[in-house]
């Protein structure tokens, strides 16, 4: 009697242990506490992080804000990648330029074909040169470094970011974030 | 008895080697004064506010006339706590104003260890914020 008293609530809780460990797909917003840490590769967290960083600085800096006729004129350059793996830097570029646009502190120059060339046409029928050279430039590099104890695994990305002024030709701001992941293998939460 | 002391032995050390606290030492004569704010705080998770308090909260103007904000957080606990926060901005007729600085960042503070968190405004017509913290995994 007694046996049987523990093995119903035992049988019981099976069913539901199974339930529980069922992932579903579903909707995630991105940065949420879900969030998938990969060991070898950067994810969209880590670029988020790193622009939300890089952003905030700059913008505290008010690097942007000595130009004589606001807001600057920013055009991305090179962003290296030494790291072992393809990356897309639109994905850490975009979101810094969409963030500066929206504050009010610089415009980046359209790298849109159509644009250029209407731009040009403008200035051939209008018969004049007017057309404005970048304030700044947005350079950087994303690197990669890779330690391991055992099984352990802590790989680190630097993404290092430069604000150059080009008429000067000096660095007016320089910004690094380091985002450090270690474990044995990519895991859910952090 | 010898058993029951010895597990218990066992299970104090293991509790500790996760311990790691932060010893630290600072100016005691501030010459800079920081710009305390009065705050209004909503704590739904009791667990993260008992381990993780709020300090205090100031703010200052960038240069370019943004409002930054900052928040003063501190570990009471002995171990390392994990946490996501993010900053949510608003303009003077309180509309939320979306962008990439209030996107969520994962933070971890060590233990008994006091730490700042900051943000700067999306735009210059930002004039309020608010700070969420959610405990990690």
């Amino acid at each position: 009697m007694k046996t049987k008293l523990i093995l119903l609530p035992l049988l019981a809780a099976v069913p539901a242990f199974f339930t529980g460990c069922a992932t579903d797909a579903h909707y995630v917003q991105t940065g949420d506490k879900e969030q998938i840490v990969s060991l070898g590769q950067i994810n969209i967290q880590d670029y988020a992080t790193a622009a939300n960083d890089a952003i905030k600085d700059l913008l505290a800096s008010g690097a942007l804000d000595h130009v004589a006729n606001p807001p600057a004129l920013l055009e991305l350059s090179r962003i290296v990648n030494n790291t072992s793996q393809q990356v897309d830097t639109d994905l850490l570029t975009k979101k810094i330029s969409i963030a500066l646009l929206q504050s009010g502190k610089a415009v980046t120059k359209s790298v849109d074909a159509k644009a250029t060339g209407l731009q040009q046409e403008n200035e051939f029928l209008n018969d004049q040169k007017s057309t404005r050279l970048p304030d700044f430039t947005l350079s950087g590099k994303i690197i990669e470094t890779v330690d391991r104890a055992g099984s352990t695994r802590r790989t680190t990305y630097s993404f290092q970011l430069s604000l150059n002024d080009t008429k000067a030709g000096v660095q007016v701001w320089e910004g690094e974030k380091e985002i450090g992941k270690q474990g044995t293998r990519s895991s859910v939460g952090f | 008895m010898k058993r029951t002391l010895l597990l218990s032995v066992a299970a104090g050390l293991l509790a500790l080697a996760g311990c790691t606290t932060v010893n630290t030492v600072e100016n005691a004569q501030k010459e800079g004064q920081r710009n305390m704010i009065s705050d209004q705080r909503v704590i739904t998770d009791t667990s993260l506010a008992r381990k993780v308090a709020i300090v205090g909260v100031n703010s200052a103007m960038t240069p370019g006339g943004l409002l930054k904000a900052q928040v003063e957080i501190e570990n009471h606990t002995h171990s390392t706590q994990h946490f996501l926060y993010h900053f949510e901005w608003f303009d003077a007729n309180g509309m939320q104003v979306n962008n990439i600085i209030s996107a969520s960042v994962p933070e971890q503070i060590e233990g008994k260890e006091s730490k700042f968190i900051y943000s700067v405004a999306p735009n210059p017509d930002c004039r309020d914020f608010r700070v969420k913290f959610i405990e990690a995994n």
